[in-house]
């Protein structure tokens, strides 16, 4: 019987090597690249026609840019707006990555540590540099709580501080965590399947059908979540308040 | 939110180690393979500049611009339709102000008719009255001169009488003209 694990292994499909490193293309490349197609499918081809009246891949895609854009509108404003591409680039490839980790015998991009961590401190670093580049040093004052006696402050400070270094940490864990936990729990009750055999079998493949759906609204919500939680950064690094 | 945060961290957290003590036993975690790290970086990195260029260059323009006519389009025929609704209610406007005034006219017209009518009837009926009151005047004055014309003769036909009634009583011709005058006398008296 196999692991549970097997179906995270990054296999290498093409070896590639530049300079001393390893590029080579891989399974979760494979469907890194598939959700790019599809999504360019869906964002491009969906909105070759510009109609007025939209069809279904025209609504889908306005849908989710309108879904976004609302996003950073609410928690971000105006200032948002340039960032806009990226925080729908972010949301998109996830969906997509988390999504099209349903299909059978595909791979989950998002269910790796370092890509959920890679795009979680691409977003810290970012957010802080803009933070910085807008207020200078004036942007520490994040750190320190408003109308809270000095105290206090001995003890808010560093917690905020604590708090705000382990974004990266909280963010890139939840998403990488919520696909690695959900794609075990289908593999090891597909294996109850199997070991149940056609007589008591049926109760856990119930359960798989009952957590696919689960799953696939988890799929949605931590793209959302990332997405939204992008933009409350953003929000603090352009408003400087809590 | 974090709260939240936290509790998913734990979460996340308590997840990975019951997770990696389950896998660790079945041969290791694939997400802790450091030689896996560089090809999905790299090809992280691809995938999501790829996918950033395909969206701020060709989808959010594409949408945003579609999104803009759609709003014009609407706003173009929300305008257009309430300029029709202000039309037709000027059209109403106008429409009672004729019907109002075609009303009034047709008023007046009765009006004016009826008192041309009226005077008509009247100039008519004092027409026809000085007609008859000519006619009478004329037939009365005939009717004078023949009695007149009667009386002469009666008058003449008494002083004859009168004449040959003297003749035969006196034996001889009258004074014609003092009988003459007393006969008239007599007739005047008579006719009064």
């Amino acid at each position: 019987m196999h692991s549970p694990m097997e179906q995270f292994e990054i296999k290498r499909l093409l070896h590639f090597k530049l300079g001393g490193l390893d590029v080579s293309f891989t399974n979760s490349s494979l469907w890194m690249i598939i959700a790019v197609i599809l999504a360019t499918g869906v964002f491009v081809v969906g909105m070759r026609q510009r109609a007025l009246v939209p069809g279904r891949l025209q609504s889908v895609a306005e849908l989710g840019y309108e879904f976004i854009a609302g996003m950073v509108r609410e928690n971000v404003g105006n200032q948002g707006k340039k960032y806009f591409p990226f925080i729908l680039t972010l949301f998109i490839f996830i969906l997509f990555c988390n999504v099209l980790g349903m299909v059978p015998y595909s791979f989950t991009p998002t269910s790796h540590i370092v890509v959920t961590f890679a795009m979680a401190l691409f977003v810290f670093v970012g957010v802080t540099l803009i933070g910085l580049a807008k207020h200078g040093l004036h942007f520490f004052s994040l750190f320190v709580p408003k109308g809270v006696p000095w105290v206090l402050l001995l003890l808010l400070v560093p917690i905020e501080i604590i708090s705000y270094f382990i974004r990266p940490f909280s963010l890139s864990i939840r998403l990488f965590a919520n696909m690695l936990a959900g794609h075990t729990m289908l593999k090891v009750f597909g294996g109850f399947v199997v070991m149940m055999g056609i007589l008591g079998g049926w109760a856990p493949l119930a359960f798989i059908v009952v957590f696919t759906g689960l799953e696939l609204l988890i799929a949605f919500l931590q793209a959302y979540v990332f997405a939204i939680l992008t933009c409350l950064y953003l929000n603090d690094a352009i408003h400087l308040h809590h | 939110m974090r709260t939240s945060g936290y509790s998913a961290l734990a979460a996340g957290l308590f997840g990975s180690l019951l997770v990696s003590r389950t896998a660790f036993a079945a041969g290791g975690m694939p997400q802790l393979d450091f030689h896996s790290f560089a090809p999905q970086l790299v090809w992280l990195a691809i995938a999501f500049v790829v996918l950033y260029l395909v969206m701020s260059r060709l989808a959010v323009p594409a949408i945003s611009d579609t999104l803009d006519k759609r709003q014009a389009k609407i706003q173009g025929d929300l305008d257009a339709a309430e300029k029709a609704n202000e039309d037709a209610r000027a059209l109403v406007v106008a429409y009672e102000k004729r019907l109002a005034d075609a009303r009034e006219e047709s008023r007046r017209l009765q009006r004016t008719q009826a008192e041309a009518d009226s005077a008509l009837a009247s100039a008519r009926f004092t027409e026809l009255g000085e007609k008859l009151n000519g006619r009478i005047a004329e037939a009365e004055k005939r009717i004078a001169g023949q009695r007149d014309t009667v009386m002469a003769g009666l008058e003449q036909m008494a002083g004859e009488i009168a004449q040959s009634a003297y003749a035969k009583l006196a034996g001889q011709p009258a004074d014609t003209g003092a009988l003459g005058a007393k006969v008239a006398a007599a007739a005047k008296e008579t006719s009064r």
